[in-house]
C-alpha cells in the first residue's frame, strides 16, 4: 500500500523552498512530406484508381518475387518443379508454378461502386459496416489474384488462415485445377522493407539525452464541459505542473522528458458537425430566412476553440504534431491533409512559416499540422502512422471469429496489432486504399507502399492501448521463414534484423490513456488520466 | 507575492463560494505551481479544524494502480461476440484503469482525480501512490467535477494577456528553449463563446488583483449578457420615432400590397401612444427583429414581459395578422360563419389599410377591440356563453414542415362562478413561438430587405 512519507511533498504548508526551473529537451525532428498533396489547380481527380494499382503492382511485385524465389526455387511436388509464371494469365491448367499479383477480394457486403451505378443508387457515403464478411455465408468471399493481364480466382484452406485484403501484393504457389481456380499451396509476401539506421536523415546530437516521445489520439473535444477534465489533467502533466520531483516505483515518467507530442487524429468529438447541422438547420429553415456564407447559427465553433487553447496552452512548452482523423475539418479521402492553420487563431501563432510560392517546403513549424497518413523522422527514428482508418478497414476483410483465439474480449485488440504487422509485411500502409478507403487518385505513384521499414508504426484511435515488436527476418539467410533472429545489438551489422514497435494509440475519450515511446528502447508506457467516479457508483 | 494568499482563498472560497484550483491561485498570486498546491493544502487544514467541512478539497493522486479483476459477466458478454468493437462495453466507459491482463508488462501510471470523500477509497485502487496534492478547493463537495473544467477555462481566458513564454518560469511549467513563434500581434484571447455553454458562477472578476489586467474576455462576457436591456434603456426616446419612421414608410409604399407590411406601420403609430422607452424597447426589439428573425427572437422576450401595454399593442397586431393570413390563404374557419359581425371589422380594416395606406396621425384602433371577446348569457344562476380564446394548432406547412400556430377560435363555456377575465399574459409570452410559423410564408422577403 501507500507508504506516507514520500507522497506527502504537497500536503504541508508553504516553505520557502525554491523550485529549479525544468528544461525540456529539443526535440530532433524531420518530417517527410510523402503525403502531401499538390496545391490548388494541381490537384486533379479525373485520373482513374487504376494506376494506383499498377503502381503499387510494379513497385512490390518485385519484392514478393525475390521472396518466393529464394523459397521455391528447385521446389517440387511429386517430381514436378515449381515454375515461376510472368503473368497470371499464362498459368496453365494442372502446372505447378507460381505467380505474383494483387489481391483482390470480393466480398457480398463490400461497397461496391459499380453495383451502386447500376442501381442509380447515389448515396453520398455507405454507411460503415463492422465488417464487409456475410457470416451467414462465408463461401461468398472470393479471393482473386489479379496483374495488369487478368485474374485468378484463389481456392485452397490456406486462404481461410491467412490474412488478406484487397490490394496487398503476394506471390502464391499452387496449381490451377479442372474448374480454373487456383489451388494456391503456399503464400510469400514482400516482408518488411529495408530500415533506415537511426540518425540516417542528418547528424545525431552529441550528447544523446534519453527522452520520450507521446502519442495520443481520439482528444474527442465536443465543445461541452463534460469531457475535458481528463483533458486538463494531460495539459497540466505535459507542461509540468502534476510534477512528481521524486523517482518512485510507480510515478509517471517525467513530463520534461517528453519531447514532442503526436496527436493521431479525431481531437474533435464525432458527432459535433453531424448534430449541428441535423438540428440547426431545420430551425434555420423554419425561420425561412435564408442565409449565404458563414451562419453563426449553423455552426458550433466551440469545439474547435477548445482544441485550439488546449494548442497554445502546451505549445510554449511542448512541440506538437498534429494529424488530421475522420472526425476532424479536413479532407475525408485519404492522405488527409492537415487542419488548416486558420482553425487555430491562439495555436497559429507557432505554425511553421506559411508556404511560399516557389514550392519549397518550408521548415516544420512548433506546431506541425501534417498529413494522414504522415511519415517522418522523430529523435532519428523513423515514425510511420494514421489516424487509425486503415487498420479499421481491413480489419472488415478479416474473419478473426474462428481462429481459435479463446480470449475474444482481446481478440480484437489482438487482431488489430496483427492487421498492423500485416501492412508492414505487405508494405503496404494503407492497402485497401483505393477500393474501400477513398483516397486521392494518384498516378505517378502510390505513397501508401512503405518504401522503407519504420522504427514506429502507430494506429490512431483504437478501442485499446496494444504494443508489439515487430521483428524482421534476414532476407538471404531465411530459407524457411523462420529465419536467424540476430538481436539488433551494433548498428554497424551488415543487414541488421528490423525491429518496429507497434503500436495501437487508444482514443483518449474513452481511455484517458497517453502513450510514451521511449526513444532509446523504444519501449512504450502508458500513462492514465481519469477520474474515480466512487460516489457516483454508489448511488 | 503580489496578494496575500489567505486572503485571496478566504475572500473567494469563503465569501464568494468559489472554486479555486492550483492552477488558478499560481497564476493569481505568482507562484510556482508546487507552491500553490501547498497553500491551498495549508487553507484547506487551518479551515477545517477551525470549522470542520468549512472547505472541500479534490485531490489528484499519482502512482500505479492496481490492475482491475476482469469482471466475470462481462466477459462473458464478449465471448458470445468475440468480434465485438470494445466501446459497447460498460468495462470502457466506467473509465476505471482497464489494463490488458497480458499488458502488465506495460508500465502504466495513472493520474487521477478524487473528491476528498473518496481519496481513501482511490488510494486503496493504488499499488503505490508517488504524490498526493490538493487540485481544487471549493466550499462545498462537488457534485459535478466537471465544473473544475470550466474553472480552468476562465482562468486561461483571464490570463490570457499573459504569455505564457515570459510567465511559464514562475508558474513552474517546463521550459523549453527551442520555441519557434512567429512574432506578430500576440493571438486574440479565445473567444467568449468558449465558456458560453456553462452557467455554473465561477470567478468572472478577481477584485483582489493588484496590476489591472486589460479588457478581460471574461468581463465582456458578463457586459454581452446584460446588453440587450442596457441597450434599450440607453436608447433616446426620440430616435424610434425620428429614425425608423420614414424608413418604414417607404417600405410601406413598396410593398403596400404585402399584407406583412402593415403591422409594422401600426407599430409606429402605436409608439407615440406608448411611453417613450417602452417603445424605444418594442421597436428597438422591431429593428432586430428585421435583420435576423431567428436570432434575436429570444431577446424580445425581455422587454416585453414587463410591459403588458405594449405588448397587448403587439398582441393585437398579431393577431390580425394571423386572421388576415387566414383569409388569404381561404383556410374555411367556421368561426367567419358563427360570428359573421365579430369578425367583420376585422376584415374590413386591413383591406382598407390595402387600397389607400393609413395617414400617420390617425387614430389607432384601441387595444381592446382586438382583445379575445367573450358572448356571456346568464341563465338561471349558470354563464354559458362562448369565448375566444388561443389554440395551438400544428398543421404541415408548404415546405412540409409541422408549424405550431396560435389561432383564436371560440370555445363554449358555462360555469357558476363569475368569468375570470382571460389571461392576457400568456399571449404575450407566446409572441416569439408564433413568429417562426407565421415568416415562412410571406416574411421572408421582408427580412432580405430589411437587411442592411
Amino acid at each position: 500500500m501507500a507508504n506516507g512519507d514520500a507522497n506527502n511533498d504537497f500536503l504541508c504548508p508553504p516553505n520557502d523552498e525554491e523550485y529549479a526551473p525544468a528544461y525540456r529537451n529539443p526535440s530532433h525532428y524531420k518530417p517527410l512530406h510523402t503525403f502531401k498533396l499538390p496545391s490548388g489547380q494541381e490537384k486533379h481527380y479525373k485520373q482513374q484508381y487504376g494506376d494506383m494499382y499498377f503502381l503499387r503492382l510494379a513497385r512490390l511485385k518485385p519484392a514478393a518475387e525475390q521472396v518466393a524465389a529464394e523459397t521455391w526455387d528447385g521446389f517440387s511436388i511429386a517430381g514436378e518443379r515449381a515454375r515461376r509464371v510472368e503473368r497470371v494469365l499464362d498459368v496453365r491448367q494442372g502446372e505447378l508454378c507460381w505467380v505474383a499479383g494483387t489481391i483482390y477480394m470480393d466480398m457480398p457486403l463490400k461497397p461496391n461502386i459499380l453495383e451502386d451505378l447500376t442501381k442509380e443508387n447515389f448515396t453520398l457515403a455507405p454507411a460503415p459496416r463492422r465488417t464487409y464478411i456475410d457470416s451467414s455465408n462465408p463461401e461468398a468471399t472470393q479471393y482473386m489474384l489479379e496483374d495488369e493481364s487478368g485474374r485468378l480466382r484463389l481456392t485452397g484452406s490456406l486462404l481461410r488462415s491467412t490474412q488478406l485484403a484487397t490490394g496487398a501484393v503476394i506471390a502464391v504457389l499452387g496449381t490451377e485445377n479442372s474448374n480454373g481456380d487456383f489451388e494456391v499451396v503456399d503464400i510469400k509476401v514482400p516482408d518488411l522493407a529495408r530500415q533506415p539506421h537511426r540518425w540516417e536523415r542528418g547528424q545525431a546530437p552529441e550528447t544523446e539525452k534519453k527522452g520520450k516521445i507521446a502519442f495520443v489520439s481520439g482528444l474527442g473535444i465536443t465543445g461541452s464541459s463534460s469531457d475535458t477534465l481528463a483533458l486538463d489533467l494531460l495539459t497540466d502533466y505535459l507542461l509540468g505542473y502534476t510534477g512528481t520531483p521524486n523517482e518512485n516505483e510507480g510515478a509517471p515518467p517525467d513530463a520534461s522528458a517528453i519531447t514532442r507530442l503526436v496527436i493521431a487524429g479525431n481531437s474533435l468529438g464525432a458527432n459535433v458537425t453531424a448534430a449541428a447541422a441535423s438540428t440547426e438547420n431545420v430551425a434555420a429553415k423554419k425561420a425561412g430566412t435564408k442565409k449565404y456564407g458563414y451562419d453563426a447559427s449553423a455552426y458550433n465553433a466551440s469545439p474547435i476553440n477548445q482544441l485550439d487553447s488546449f494548442l497554445a496552452e502546451i505549445l510554449p512548452s511542448i512541440p506538437i504534431t498534429l494529424m488530421p482523423g475522420e472526425t476532424d475539418p479536413a479532407n475525408f479521402s485519404l492522405p488527409q491533409q492537415g487542419i488548416h492553420r486558420a482553425m487555430f487563431p491562439q495555436a497559429r501563432a507557432y505554425c511553421g512559416p506559411p508556404p511560399s510560392a516557389d514550392n519549397q517546403t518550408p521548415e516544420a513549424g512548433w506546431l506541425d499540422s501534417v498529413t494522414n497518413p504522415w511519415e517522418g523522422d522523430v529523435e532519428g527514428w523513423r515514425v510511420w502512422g494514421s489516424s487509425g482508418q486503415n487498420v479499421d478497414d481491413v480489419l472488415r476483410y478479416l474473419d478473426f471469429l474462428d481462429d481459435g483465439n479463446e480470449d475474444a474480449k482481446n481478440g480484437d485488440v489482438e487482431s488489430r496489432i496483427r492487421v498492423m504487422e500485416s501492412m508492414l509485411r505487405w508494405r503496404c500502409g494503407v492497402p485497401t486504399a483505393p477500393d474501400t478507403i477513398w483516397s486521392y487518385p494518384f498516378q505517378t505513384h502510390d505513397p501508401f507502399v512503405l518504401h522503407s521499414c519504420p522504427h514506429i508504426f502507430f494506429a490512431g484511435n483504437q478501442p485499446r492501448f496494444k504494443t508489439a515488436l515487430i521483428e524482421g527476418e534476414e532476407p538471404p539467410l531465411a530459407l524457411n521463414g523462420n529465419g536467424t533472429d540476430t538481436e539488433m545489438a551494433d548498428a554497424d551489422h551488415e543487414a541488421p534484423t528490423q525491429r518496429v514497435r507497434v503500436l495501437c494509440v487508444p482514443r483518449f475519450q474513452e481511455t484517458g490513456e497517453l502513450v510514451l515511446v521511449d526513444t532509446e528502447s523504444l519501449e512504450a508506457e502508458v500513462v492514465k488520466f481519469g477520474i474515480f467516479r466512487g460516489q457516483e457508483e454508489k448511488e | 507575492m503580489a496578494v496575500d494568499s489567505k486572503k485571496y482563498l478566504a475572500e473567494n472560497v469563503l465569501n464568494e463560494r468559489r472554486t479555486v484550483t492550483y492552477r488558478l491561485l499560481s497564476r493569481v498570486l505568482k507562484v510556482h505551481s508546487h507552491v500553490a498546491k501547498r497553500i491551498l493544502y495549508d487553507f484547506h487544514h487551518n479551515e477545517n479544524s477551525k470549522k470542520t467541512n468549512s472547505v472541500n478539497a479534490t485531490y489528484v493522486i499519482t502512482g500505479a494502480q492496481h490492475p482491475p479483476e476482469p469482471p466475470a459477466t462481462n466477459g462473458n458478454s464478449h465471448e458470445s461476440d468475440g468480434d465485438d468493437i470494445m466501446q459497447s462495453s460498460p468495462y470502457i466507459s466506467s473509465s476505471m484503469p482497464n489494463q490488458d491482463a497480458d499488458a502488465d508488462t506495460v508500465t502504466t501510471s495513472s493520474i487521477i482525480l478524487v473528491r476528498e470523500e473518496d481519496l481513501e477509497d482511490a488510494k486503496l485502487t493504488f499499488r503505490s501512490i508517488s504524490s498526493i496534492h490538493v487540485y481544487s478547493l471549493q466550499p462545498a463537495a462537488l457534485q459535478d467535477l466537471n465544473i473544475l473544467t470550466d474553472v480552468s477555462r476562465e482562468t486561461l481566458a483571464t490570463y490570457a494577456h499573459e504569455d505564457p513564454l515570459e510567465y511559464g518560469k514562475q508558474w513552474g511549467m517546463i521550459q523549453n528553449q527551442n520555441v519557434k513563434r512567429r512574432t506578430g500581434a500576440r493571438p486574440p484571447p479565445p473567444a467568449a463563446s468558449t465558456k458560453a455553454p456553462s452557467n455554473i458562477t465561477v470567478p468572472a472578476k478577481r477584485p483582489l488583483q493588484n496590476d489591472p489586467p486589460k479588457p478581460e474576455p471574461s468581463k465582456n462576457e458578463t457586459v454581452e449578457q446584460k446588453q440587450p436591456p442596457q441597450k434599450e434603456i440607453s436608447q433616446p426616446p426620440s430616435k424610434p420615432t425620428a429614425q425608423p419612421a420614414p424608413l418604414k414608410k417607404e417600405k410601406g409604399n413598396l410593398f403596400s400590397s404585402f399584407a406583412k407590411t402593415k403591422p409594422k406601420q401600426k407599430k409606429e403609430e402605436a409608439a407615440p401612444a406608448a411611453s417613450g422607452a417602452e417603445s424605444a424597447a418594442a421597436s428597438g426589439a422591431e429593428d432586430l427583429n428585421l435583420g435576423d428573425a431567428s436570432e434575436e427572437e429570444p431577446e424580445e422576450l425581455f422587454p416585453d414581459s414587463g410591459k403588458p401595454a405594449s405588448t397587448s399593442n403587439r398582441e393585437s397586431r398579431k393577431e390580425r395578422e394571423e386572421r388576415l393570413k387566414k383569409m388569404m390563404e381561404d383556410d374555411d374557419d367556421e368561426e367567419q360563419g358563427n360570428d359573421a359581425d365579430e369578425e367583420m371589422p376585422d376584415i374590413a380594416e386591413p383591406e382598407e389599410e390595402l387600397e389607400e395606406p393609413a395617414p400617420l396621425d390617425e387614430p389607432l384602433p384601441l387595444p381592446e377591440k382586438q382583445e379575445l371577446k367573450e358572448e356571456v348569457t346568464v341563465q338561471g344562476g349558470r354563464r354559458r356563453g362562448k369565448r375566444q380564446v388561443m389554440k395551438k394548432k400544428t398543421v404541415k406547412d408548404e415546405e412540409g414542415y409541422l408549424v405550431t400556430r396560435e389561432e383564436p377560435s371560440w370555445e363554449s363555456f358555462s360555469e357558476d362562478e363569475p368569468a375570470a377575465p382571460p389571461p392576457k399574459k400568456k399571449p404575450a409570452m407566446n409572441v416569439p413561438k408564433v413568429k417562426p410559423g407565421t415568416k415562412p410564408g410571406q416574411g421572408s422577403i421582408m427580412s432580405f430587405f430589411g437587411k442592411k
